[in-house]
């Protein structure tokens, strides 16, 4: 059975007709209203006909007097906004945890953002903000002035009573395995892994309320500084929403410079997981000889955009700087050294004593798992679960160029890490196929400074997975609202799941094959 | 014994890296100094992962309210004499991220600066002349002996100006406190 045959719109339709609202074509395939929790109704719905049914994001909104919480679900052919509203006086609603547990963290984050109770939910407190942040202050509600929130003064330093037969390791927030300050408390019986509790926001700088006190145009940049690692991607993500409220159609040549753009970032990307990993296991040949691989990738995107880390390519309405075709020999050459090199990082990987035994059976983690927990991009796809947006919904030039769709299906470290070493090749493939049809023309065209009111979703490939951006407009030239669900966010459940029965010592290869980005996940 | 400690300290000086908040992007390049291009262990350069044995601590980042005492705490933990070096825009002042509610912007509101590398985020150049100026400024090195009468190569009008518009790494004295102060007002020139 095919499930691209299944039209999940008409299964609503028919199931749910007379008690939601189906608006067609808007924020993605279709938006469906939903009113008194008729929104589990319809997510059980769509879970039972699509088994490939998972979360993309939850973005909660303030619409005055009440909070509107967005679901944004994906199914193997459509993408699909559940829309439910609540009373900012009692903003309570049923979890959907039950349904779809990967959505644990994302309704975290709205209640800690904007103070939506939902109710169900297993976990409670702060997950993005500050531990001395006040009760009751939610920064992304419009009438809170964020910046004059008072922090509360630390409680004085009491030791609490510890149990003794409980050993907790913590890692984070300084440590020499996390780039990133990140904390995570690991339980352990002798040397196996019991539980995993996470606590991430030591790197939210409130990206998403300072995008609505800056102009589309300077938020382009803002976002960018969401990442340096995939921040292509970013700007990638914004621009693409601000485009569809617009309605802009960007010329075919931005288009394939774009697609130079975003895969020059997963090139770099990949080859700085692959060295990370590398030095995970204790192997730091492995990790010199990725990163030395990875400068002449660092010079490519200098010389596509001026810049080592912040491409800055990308602006509304097309990109900022043409290619010069001086330079396309520069970047052949580059890339044809690069593929030279993959046969004996492949070799490494199938027949290295140490990568195999550090690697390979390390952090399983099952299709179902995969797709209950709604990963993204590598993870998924090492696990067998078959979603790269690039094909599923083509963006850009994607639909003009031939590739293939990584998939492995063992699930562990290794496999993650081998969808990244063969997808650096098919990035190779992807370029050299752009820049060889670049179409002439221009590479943007001008766009008004104030955007009309409306809303858009985007979602792109990024390095680490499905990146997603919700955009809304109200006719003035700074945008209402910019929601980031990022693929780190959406990786960290799986982390959670595989660590636990496992070897302390699996923890940071196991880690380290999402391919972490806390500056990501925190915003 | 002083100058041998000080011998020691300049050509093997041991840095942490700690991250208060940045994007990544200035990590990933301090990251790129220790890889084969362009590989600082050559000025002894070290990365050490513990606080208790760094003499300098590269700080990156905006400073959020969650790392801003974890930062503190990391710095305290450092044996005296240390050095502090803001990497990057966000370090040096709050860079885009100023001004936003969780941010409290800029390490020298926290810490004493020794040297300000600015840029976003700095090339591993930029990074490698700061820590080498930050050395210098420890132990002078002494003038070599000019040669006489040599006249400087006078560069074409266009390089002299490119030259000129490469961005000045500031190093404040070792003995941070008070020269502090000056080190921040050249910045904001």
């Amino acid at each position: 059975m095919s499930n691209n045959e299944i039209d999940i719109v008409s299964v609503i339709e028919s199931k749910l007709k007379e008690k939601v609202q189906i608006q067609l074509g808007q924020l993605g395939t279709a938006t469906i209203n939903t009113s008194n929790g008729l929104h589990r109704d319809v997510l059980q719905d769509m879970v039972e006909a699509d088994q490939k049914t998972a979360i993309t994001a939850i973005t909660g909104l303030d619409l005055g007097a009440n909070l509107g919480v967005l679901y944004h679900i994906r199914t193997s052919n459509a993408f699909i906004t559940i829309r439910a509203e609540v009373p900012k006086d009692n903003p309570r609603i049923q979890t959907i945890t039950d349904i779809i547990p990967g959505a644990v963290f994302h309704e975290l984050e709205v209640s800690d953002l904007l103070g939506v109770v939902f109710e169900g939910n297993s976990l409670s407190g702060h997950f993005v903000l500050s531990e001395y942040w006040p009760e009751g202050v939610y920064p992304l509600r419009k009438d809170v002035k964020a910046n004059e929130v008072k922090l509360n003064p630390p409680p004085p330093d009491v030791s609490q009573p510890e149990d003794k037969s409980i050993v907790k390791i913590i890692i984070g927030p300084q440590h020499p395995a996390l780039l990133e300050p990140e904390k995570f408390a690991v339980t352990v019986e002798g040397e196996t892994v019991t539980k995993v509790e996470p606590r991430i926001g030591y790197v939210h700088r409130g990206i998403e309320k300072a995008s609505e006190s800056r102009t589309y145009i300077q938020d382009v940049y803002l976002v960018e500084r969401i990442c340096g690692i995939c921040n292509a991607c970013h700007a990638y993500g914004f621009v693409a929403a601000v485009e569809k409220i617009l309605k802009t159609e960007v010329p075919p040549r931005a288009k394939y410079l774009r697609v130079v753009a975003l895969e020059l970032n997963r090139l770099h990307s990949h080859l700085l997981t692959l060295g990370h990993a590398g030095l995970e296991i204790g192997y730091e040949t492995l990790f010199q000889y990725f990163w030395r691989d990875r400068e002449p990738i660092m010079d490519l995107i200098e010389l596509t955009s001026g810049n080592r880390v912040y491409a800055s390519l990308m602006t509304i309405g097309g990109v900022r700087r043409d290619l010069k075709d001086t330079d396309l020999p520069k970047i052949k050459t580059t890339l044809m050294q690069l593929r030279k090199k993959l046969p004996f990082y492949r070799q490494l990987y199938e027949h290295e004593p140490s990568i195999q035994a550090r690697m390979k059976n390390v952090g399983v983690l099952k299709r179902e798992d995969a797709i209950k927990l709604s990963v993204v991009g590598p993870v998924a796809r090492g696990s067998g679960y078959d979603i790269d947006v690039r094909k599923d919904e083509p963006y850009e030039a994607y639909d003009e160029i031939p590739f293939k769709k990584i998939v492995y299906t063992s699930g562990d470290t290794w496999a993650r890490m081998n969808v990244r070493m063969d997808e650096v090749e098919e990035s190779i493939n992807i370029i050299e196929y752009a820049i060889d049809h670049l179409p002439t023309g221009p590479f943007r065209v001008d766009v008004p400074r104030n955007v009309v009111a409306g809303e858009a979703v985007s979602r792109n490939e990024a390095p680490r997975g499905e990146l997603f951006y919700y955009v809304k407009s109200n006719g003035t030239a700074y945008p209402e609202r910019v929601k980031v669900r990022t693929p780190t966010f959406a990786n960290i459940p799986s982390f959670l799941k595989t660590a636990i029965g496992e070897n302390i010592a699996d923890v940071p290869p196991n880690f380290v094959s999402l391919d972490p980005c806390f500056s990501c996940t925190d915003r | 014994m002083p100058n041998t400690v000080t011998w020691a300290r300049v050509k093997s000086p041991w840095v942490l890296h700690f991250n208060s908040g940045a994007c990544n992007g200035c990590d990933i390049e301090i990251v790129a100094l220790l890889t084969p291009k362009y590989d600082v262990e050559r000025f002894g350069i070290k990365l050490e992962p513990s606080p208790r044995h760094a003499d300098v601590l590269l700080v990156t980042g905006c400073v959020t309210q969650q790392c801003a005492e974890r930062l503190k705490r990391v710095y305290d933990q450092m044996p005296q004499p240390k050095f502090v070096v803001a990497i990057g825009a966000c370090a040096c002042s709050g860079g885009v991220f100023e001004g936003n509610y969780n941010v409290v912007g800029g390490v020298d509101k926290i810490l004493p600066v020794n040297a300000y590398i600015p840029g976003c985020p700095p090339r591993p150049e930029a990074i490698i002349d700061g820590v080498v100026k930050l050395l210098n400024a420890l132990d002078p090195p002494k003038p070599k002996k000019q040669p006489k009468q040599e006249k400087q190569p006078q560069l074409p009008k266009e390089e002299a100006k490119l030259v000129a518009a490469q961005p000045e790494v500031i190093v404040a004295s070792p003995e941070a406190k008070p020269v502090i102060e000056e080190a921040k007002s050249d910045v904001k020139q």
